[in-house]
């Protein structure tokens, strides 16, 4: 009985340990795709038309860059409603 | 200065477009190896004179003009070609297939990207360096100045954005590693390929830049007496004083008896001053260049306290 207590108590604490967790980092996680997105665009602008660095640097990386590749042509898409994501990150309904 | 032990001997000619930067560096080269040194030329240029100066055909593929003397002539073309074919190649086998398919189009325009002619000539460079055997001395006979300038700032400038983008992925990594602790617990992010290419990018231009800058390397100026090449040859200086080169010897060419070199040797005060007669005759083919050689013998003498 107190075991099956225990393990009751003992799952909701890791339920609620894994939202808090999840909870405590989703801006520091926003951050990281934005900075994401400040890298993929440093790298990669030349390809959405921004100022790039010296070429010979973004055919050097974008080999190893894919991820970053569609998180940038994932922006683009979203780019048209920028105020709705921040909504969404920020939890704003 | 060139050093003592450092093999091989690293000769830049640089100058105005005109001056015989050319000519200068092929007698160098035939005087450095009738000096008994084993010695490479390299046509940098894209204009290729030494193919009219040797009168032959030169390609990628050093080729023996005469015993201890052999001409490369570097063709950034194929340095393009080749880098954006492997480097297509490598996307190819890293990325999704519609991502690589995405990207197809791009690298047709690709190769006229701005800045990338100079980069050929950085790889060729290092490619050069690279494949020495037994060559005691490499002259390199560089692009005119706008070209030559852009050549040698690269690894620098290259740099700088390289130590830019690592701050910002180390950033990235220090809060990627932070999230995943606090979701998952301690756990190891493991090797990050971007930064890894990151650091090998900035070794390799570091490298390139010590290769400027070492004992065993030295920037000849060639020059002109007409003002015209005396003030671009102060604005050539400048610019390779802001990235740190020195140049070591200024060569002045085509100077004729009346020609006064005073005014250039007050201004390079510093620099070993070697003057060049005025030929008459066109310097085209091997033994006119040979009989130059041997009738100012005297002029080029000065280079045996450079190459060591």
């Amino acid at each position: 009985m107190i075991e099956k207590f225990i393990d009751k108590l003992a799952g909701f604490w890791r339920s609620a340990d894994a939202a808090m967790r999840s909870k405590a980092v989703d801006t520091a996680s926003h951050e990281v795709e934005e900075l994401e997105h400040i890298f993929a665009i440093l790298v990669l602008g030349a390809f959405v038309g921004l100022p790039a660095p010296p070429i010979q640097i973004t055919l050097e990386l974008m080999t190893d860059m894919e991820h970053e590749f569609r998180l940038m042509l994932s922006k683009v898409a979203t780019a048209r409603d920028p105020l709705g994501e921040l909504f969404s990150v920020l939890g704003i309904e | 200065m060139a050093g003592a032990s450092v093999r091989p001997e690293i000769f830049f000619f640089v100058g105005k477009g005109g001056v015989g930067k050319s000519t200068v560096s092929a007698l160098a080269a035939l005087f450095s190896a009738a000096s008994g040194r084993n010695t490479l030329l390299v046509s940098m240029d894209p204009a290729h004179n030494q193919r009219d100066l040797f009168e032959t055909e030169f390609s990628e593929k050093p080729k023996t003009i005469q015993k201890a003397l052999a001409v490369r002539e570097i063709d950034s073309q194929y340095w393009i070609d080749r880098y954006l074919k492997q480097t297509h190649r490598q996307i190819c086998k890293t990325y999704l297939y519609e991502s690589a398919f995405c990207l197809q189009d791009h690298f047709k325009v690709l190769k006229f990207s701005p800045g990338l002619e100079e980069y050929a000539l950085l790889t060729a460079f290092e490619d050069t360096l690279q494949h020495v055997s037994n060559e005691d001395v490499l002259i390199f006979d560089m692009a005119p100045t706008a070209m030559a300038m852009r050549f040698f700032s690269l690894p620098g400038n290259t740099d700088i954005w390289l130590r830019e983008l690592l701050k910002i992925r180390n950033l990235i990594l220090k809060k990627k590693e932070i999230v995943a602790n606090i979701r998952n617990g301690r756990c190891d992010m493991g090797k990050d390929r971007v930064k890894d290419k990151i650091e090998v990018l900035i070794d390799r231009h570091s490298r390139l830049r010590d290769s400027f800058l070492s004992n065993a390397t030295a920037v000849n100026l060639v020059m002109n007496t007409d003002p015209l090449s005396l003030s671009e040859a102060v604005r050539i200086q400048r610019g390779l004083t802001d990235i740190g080169i020195c140049i070591d010897r200024v060569v002045v060419n085509k100077a004729r008896p009346e020609d006064d070199v005073s005014p250039i040797s007050k201004i390079f005060i510093t620099q070993k001053l070697t003057v060049l007669p005025f030929a008459g005759a066109p310097l085209v083919g091997l033994s006119a260049m040979q009989n130059y050689l041997r009738e100012n013998i005297s002029s080029f003498d000065s280079f045996n306290n450079q190459f060591r």
